[in-house]
């Protein structure tokens, strides 16, 4: 906001800095390299083969190709794998964030032995990379008969979902103010009333945050759906992308049509709620 | 470390202690508690905790998969892995290289721009929202659109050349083993600087605005300010950051899965990509594992001292 009132100025000074002009520039300047992949990416998907051989990369697509997205979406069977992205992400996002904050109020708010070990041993689950233990995921999620299953690969998301949100909401519920609760629970009601009534709403905005980051992660989700799910029928966009990558990779047309289908979700609901992007990734990583 | 032991709590949990009849009657906060813990807790310790034991045992088992037959064989996985597997050698000097090289260049490019970014300058939130918007896309998009990319014909890399008049640059990028770990890692930089980016700009929130402006009067240049007064209250996000870097290069996967499933010649193996081809592709649980246990007390050894240090201000901010 300030920054609009007096650009190019520095701190207590109304004359227009030079050095923050050319920084300016330069910023810009980037931001057009970061933004070339995109186009590159969009303006392929919209040409013909031809057109993509012989012509020059950045033309503008005459005669726009929107067939070209029909076709990568019946051949990279898109109508199935949309449908079980959107499936799992809309069942196991939610679910994930409901039950880390009843688990994190219940670290934050209800005291009892052995709890801090229990709050570590949680914590320990950030920084665990599950692509390095795929093959025991499997055997876990295997040893349950739930191989090519939805319960399959939301119980593993879910799991490494927990750790997170438990961190940061559990840093978040204690530093409710105690009156809040402490009314309520003289009135004679239960931790699930004021877990409910109380808590959730007062923290609409890091859970809304929590809420974007984790259709993202899920939405973006590859290696543990890659081992998980290994009928075709219930392949997620990933998978589906990748699976075309390899089967018509010289396909210039259609390849970026899908990529630009796969990517697209993610980039609107970006788009919508950027502001909570940032306060979900700080709050965790960035305290005061 | 040990706030549950200070005597405020001791007393408060023991105020607490229900009661036989509490507890039966689902009154007691401690059931309550409980209750509201063991959706999270299972799950987790399921999926994601028993995993990483079970990882552990399974690197001293023989087994494909599949039978009931897994005979243990001790350290003859690792033993195995050492001395008799050169592509796992390959892997880890990839590994060494791409993490070296991640926890330097994507944080410093982050900086520069949040450090940019933070000056008042028309349009800079549409700007940090360009550098952000590949951070949200799919590692395996981004394998896929870089690949295209990377395209020796059509690609964009090689017609740029070509159309600047310079195609004796012209390289085969993912083709050629010489250069196809750094061309995978363009594609990561151009992924993961946004990341870097927005937690320096989160930190630079934090900096003092009237220490600069008392060092603005006491006469210190950009320069001077930037050097003690930015920097110095920098210093936690700088070790966020590079932590945060490090782990992430560690499960580089998708990358390496969707650019060049670890070609050509193994020149892009890295350790969590050859664990996963181990045991799921070639049907070598035991060595797949011993692979994993080696790249989890990597990170075991960077991790701990972290979240130590994490929790500990976690618990001084409380």
């Amino acid at each position: 906001m300030n920054a609009l009132a007096a650009p190019f100025r520095l701190a207590g000074s109304s004359r227009i800095d030079p050095p923050l002009v050319i920084l300016w520039a330069c910023l810009i300047l980037l931001a057009l390299v970061w933004v070339v992949p995109f186009v590159f990416i969009l303006f392929t998907a919209l040409k013909s083969q031809s057109d993509i051989m012989g012509g020059n990369p950045f033309g503008l697509p005459v005669s726009p190709q929107w067939q070209n997205f029909a076709h990568a979406w019946v051949r990279g069977n898109f109508s199935t794998t949309t449908f079980n992205s959107v499936f799992i992400t809309v069942i196991k996002v939610p679910l994930g964030i409901l039950i880390s904050a009843m688990a994190a109020y219940s670290l934050a708010r209800i005291p009892w032995r052995g709890q801090r070990l229990l709050f570590l041993l949680i914590v320990f689950g950030t920084m665990i990379p599950f692509q390095v233990m795929l093959a025991p995921i499997f055997g876990v999620v295997n040893g349950f008969h739930l191989i090519n299953t939805y319960v399959g690969v939301i119980l593993p998301y879910l799991a490494f979902g927990v750790p997170y949100q438990v961190f940061i909401l559990y840093g978040f519920f204690k530093d409710v103010p105690r009156e809040l609760s402490e009314a309520a629970q003289i009135d004679g009601a239960s931790h699930f009333t004021i877990f409910w009534r109380i808590f959730l709403p007062v923290s609409l905005p890091v859970l809304a945050a929590l809420l974007i980051l984790d259709f993202v992660a899920t939405w973006n989700e590859f290696a543990m759906a890659l081992v998980i799910l290994q009928a075709k029928g219930m392949w997620t966009l990933p998978l589906g992308l990748m699976s075309f990558q390899s089967q018509f990779s010289s396909n210039y047309g259609e390849l970026n049509s899908a990529i630009v289908m796969t990517v697209l979700p993610a980039i609107i609901v970006y788009l919508i709620f950027q502001r909570y992007f940032v306060s979900g990734l700080t709050t965790g990583a960035i305290k005061e | 470390m040990t706030t549950t032991d200070s005597p405020v709590s001791a007393e408060r949990s023991r105020r607490q202690l229900p009661s036989r009849r509490e507890v039966w009657s689902g009154r007691s906060p401690f059931v309550q508690g409980l209750v509201m813990l063991a959706p999270a807790v299972l799950i987790y310790a399921v999926f994601a905790f028993y995993p990483m034991l079970d990882v552990i045992h399974l690197s001293f088992l023989k087994w494909n998969g599949l039978t009931d037959n897994r005979p243990f064989v001790g350290f003859n996985n690792y033993v195995q892995i050492f001395t008799a597997d050169p592509v796992f050698w390959v892997a880890f000097r990839n590994v060494v290289i791409w993490t070296s090289l991640s926890i330097v260049i994507p944080p410093m490019i982050g900086f520069s721009l949040a450090l940019g970014l933070n000056q008042p300058l028309p349009g800079r939130n549409p700007l940090r929202a360009v550098y952000y918007l590949p951070v949200i896309i799919a590692p395996i998009a981004v394998a896929t659109m870089w690949r295209w990319m990377y395209d020796p014909f059509s690609g964009l890399f090689n017609q740029i050349l070509t159309g600047i008049g310079m195609p004796g640059l012209i390289l085969d990028w993912l083709g050629d083993r010489n250069v196809a770990l750094y061309s995978m890692f363009a594609a990561s930089v151009w992924q993961s600087v946004g990341f870097s980016m927005v937690l320096f700009l989160a930190g630079l929130q934090g900096v003092s605005q009237t220490l600069l402006e008392a060092a603005r009067i006491d006469g210190a240049g950009r320069f001077g300010s930037f050097r003690y007064v930015t920097l110095p209250a920098l210093r936690s996000t700088v070790t966020i950051v590079l932590i945060l870097s490090l782990i992430n290069s560690l499960k580089a996967f998708d990358l390496v899965y969707g650019m060049t499933g670890g070609g050509p010649a193994q020149s892009t193996q890295m350790l969590a990509m050859w664990s996963y081809t181990q045991a799921m592709q070639l049907g070598n649980f035991g060595n797949g594992s011993a692979i994993s246990v080696v790249l989890l007390l990597v990170t075991l050894v960077i991790v701990v001292p972290y979240l130590r240090w994490t929790l500990r201000r976690e618990d001084a901010s409380a």
